[in-house]
């Protein structure tokens, strides 16, 4: 009953939910939890495709790495979040048109 | 095909009793599926952050059927004990409500993007479904799969450490180095302003 | 040694193997865990408080039962009757499921206790990991629990007890790494194996760096835990109770129950990671799982896991009632400015004192530079 097709089918759903997150939401909070859906949506990809295809670990390392970037990207893009709203006073993502405050 | 009949003949047995693996992917797919669709709904922010928690959860109880363990391990880990408390503090630091929109509208946040909320469920809808036809038209997961059928439960950690000393050794450093600048950069960015 | 406990009992009973014994054997395991825990954390209440009178020169409980001993039921029962408020504007849902959050990220841990050899719940390959990872919703609980109540002594209380939790994890993971080096797997029973009975064979007494790193990891869990010194986040004078202000009845006895199991299974880790674990000195576990009653190396090693726990328990409680509270400054600096340097050279030194002396500890140095002096072949 466990088969490809079904980790795939979840994998895909959760990167549409990404997807609409990073897509249809105003505050950048949003936007980057739409994001570390989408990350985890591949790293479930390779780690299925490892275990069902081939018998070797190299899915694991790389949704290993994806994990490791992601929370760095994670970290980054939270404090820039921070510093845009000591600047504008809100996360609204409307405001963040301007290069210079 | 041979390897797929022999192996649809062995397990033919264990259809009666469903298996532990079986409950434990249920149970994390359903965690995670709920928690998208709440993701979707939701306006609080705080909420959000718990929803994408609980998704992050569903998806390591779904590394665990896939007998990954370290990497499970690895994912409550650094998302539970990282990621996720990190979008806390910045919530709470970065005023602590959504700021989307003041409409009176339930889902408002819906709307930019399809322009009302039966659009949006009908292109949900439309997308699952052409999903499933699609990976039914190339009967993916059916092909000859070269795994051996008494599965290896083998634990993942000792293997995993070898190849990221051997094979990835040069992925690994530079990963790290990342790692050092992210901290840096994060520290540097998120201090507060002088005037 | 078998495999896992359902097998062992198996064996015990002379049961044919089936799935459905299996997972009525890690069921019925499961359930008396937990209650046994649950009993621990209970009479860790009475403990401190019959501890703190003796070194505040009173007497402590000793009415309700024989020596006061059922003064933790009381308290139970007086939380499960008190009335469960809610404030009018705090978060539902986050309010509901905060305290769950704590618990659940506690007696989750309890499976890969190594309480003894056959009777651990589960052997996991990843057994470290898994305790730090499950740990960390620990954190996740306090924060969310302050942020809730909507009221500004909680939030304060939440985001000083979570950034506590997260900076300690972190000389905490970094000394278990040391021991995880020296014993070549993150599996508790390696761990445990590679260690012998008698105290000169534990891992704290094996290098100078790893003496250090108990010690690192013994502070760690003390600020993990929220135990004073480091009870910043709860204090009474500071916070008005901090994080579990608003809460009242059964959800405030699982925030107790969470931290008070918490501080058993952190030092539990302890134990087993420096302090030998289950081994019994002079080995009278083998002797004895060599008799007709296999059960008993297994109640001797019980009693082993479990005087070791109770002891850095005591001192943990000892530790509490004597020294004074941390301000959060002072706390954020004592980790990142000095626990952390000191842990990541321990690390380093634990790993050049492997390549350059092969595993060995002092005690084996000494013994092997003995005999090569006095005529050694």
């Amino acid at each position: 009953m466990v088969s490809l097709s079904s980790f795939l089918f979840l994998s895909f759903v959760l990167f549409l939910t990404g997807l609409m997150l990073v897509l249809g939401r105003k505050s950048i909070i949003f936007v980057l939890i739409g994001l570390e859906l989408i990350l985890n949506a591949a790293a479930l990809n390779f780690v299925a495709y490892s275990r069902f295809v081939t018998e070797k670990l190299d899915g694991h390392l790389f949704a290993l790495f994806i994990i490791v970037i992601a929370a760095a990207e994670a970290a980054v893009a939270l404090a820039l979040a921070i510093r845009f709203y000591q600047l504008k006073e809100t996360t609204h993502l409307d405001e963040l048109s301007e290069l210079k405050h | 095909m041979l390897v797929v009949a022999i192996e649809k003949e062995r397990t033919f047995e264990k259809v009666a009793i469903v298996s532990f693996l079986t409950i434990l992917f249920i149970l994390s797919a359903l965690l995670m599926l709920v928690s998208c669709l709440a993701l979707l709904l939701t306006k609080n922010i705080m909420h959000a952050c718990t929803f994408l928690l609980a998704a992050l959860l569903g998806v390591a109880g779904l590394y665990l059927t896939l007998h990954a363990d370290t990497l499970a391990v690895t994912q409550v880990l650094v998302y539970v004990g990282g990621v996720v408390i990190l979008m806390l503090f910045a919530v709470v630091l970065t005023g602590g409500q959504d700021q989307e929109s003041i409409t009176k509208e339930k889902f408002p946040h819906l709307a930019p993007l399809f322009g009302s909320k039966s659009t949006f469920l009908k292109a949900f809808l439309v997308s699952m479904i052409f999903f499933v036809a699609a990976a039914s038209l190339l009967r993916l997961g059916e092909k000859e799969i070269v795994h051996v059928v008494a599965v290896n439960y083998a634990p993942t950690i000792q293997s995993l450490g070898q190849l990221l000393m051997t094979d990835y050794l040069f992925a690994f450093e530079l990963v790290s180095v990342l790692l050092l600048g992210a901290l840096i950069g994060a520290a540097l960015i998120a201090r507060p302003m002088k005037k | 040694m078998t495999d896992n406990m359902p097998q062992f009992f198996q064996e015990l009973f002379h049961l044919e193997t089936s799935d459905c014994l299996t997972f009525l054997f890690y069921f019925i395991g499961a359930f008396i865990l937990v209650n046994i825990a649950s009993v621990i954390g209970g009479l860790a209440t009475y403990a401190e408080r019959k501890i703190s009178a003796d070194m505040q020169l009173r007497i402590g409980p000793n009415r309700v039962g024989p020596y006061g001993l059922l003064q933790f039921l009381a308290d139970g029962a007086k939380m499960l009757m008190k009335e469960n408020i809610m404030p009018l504007m705090a978060d539902r849902f986050l309010f509901n499921i905060a305290p769950m959050l704590c618990l659940v990220g506690i007696f989750a841990t309890l499976a890969v206790l190594p309480i003894s050899g056959n009777l651990t719940l589960a052997h996991l390959d990843v057994g470290v990991f898994y305790v730090v990872a499950i740990s960390s919703l620990v954190g996740l609980g306090i924060f969310l629990g302050g942020y809730a109540s909507n009221s500004k002594w909680s939030l304060l209380g939440g985001m000083r007890g979570a950034s506590q939790i997260i900076s300690y994890e972190i000389p905490v993971v970094i000394s278990i790494l040391s021991i995880v080096l020296l014993s070549g797997g993150t599996s508790f029973k390696t761990i445990v194996h590679h260690q012998g009975g008698l105290p000169h064979e534990w891992f704290v007494l094996h290098n100078p760096f790893t003496f250090i790193a108990f010690i690192v990891y013994f502070i760690g869990s003390l600020a993990e835990a929220n135990r004073a010194p480091f009870d910043l986040p709860e204090a009474e004078s500071e916070l008005v109770s901090g994080y579990h202000t608003e809460y009242t009845g059964m959800k405030f006895a699982f925030f107790a129950l969470a931290e008070y199991v918490e501080v058993f299974v952190l030092c539990g880790v302890g134990a087993t990671l420096f302090l030998g674990g289950f081994n019994v000195p002079f080995g009278l576990d083998t002797f004895l799982s060599k008799t007709p009653f296999p059960l008993l190396a297994e109640v001797v090693q019980l009693g082993a896991f479990f005087t070791k726990t109770f002891a850095l328990y005591y001192l943990v409680i000892v530790i509490r009632w004597t020294l004074p509270r941390l301000r959060v400054d002072q706390l954020m600096s004592l980790c990142w400015k000095y626990l952390t340097p000191i842990a990541l050279f321990n690390l380093i030194g634990t790993a050049i004192w492997m390549v350059y002396f092969h595993d060995q500890s002092i005690v084996e140095i000494i013994k092997a530079a003995g005999s090569h002096a006095g005529g050694g072949h």
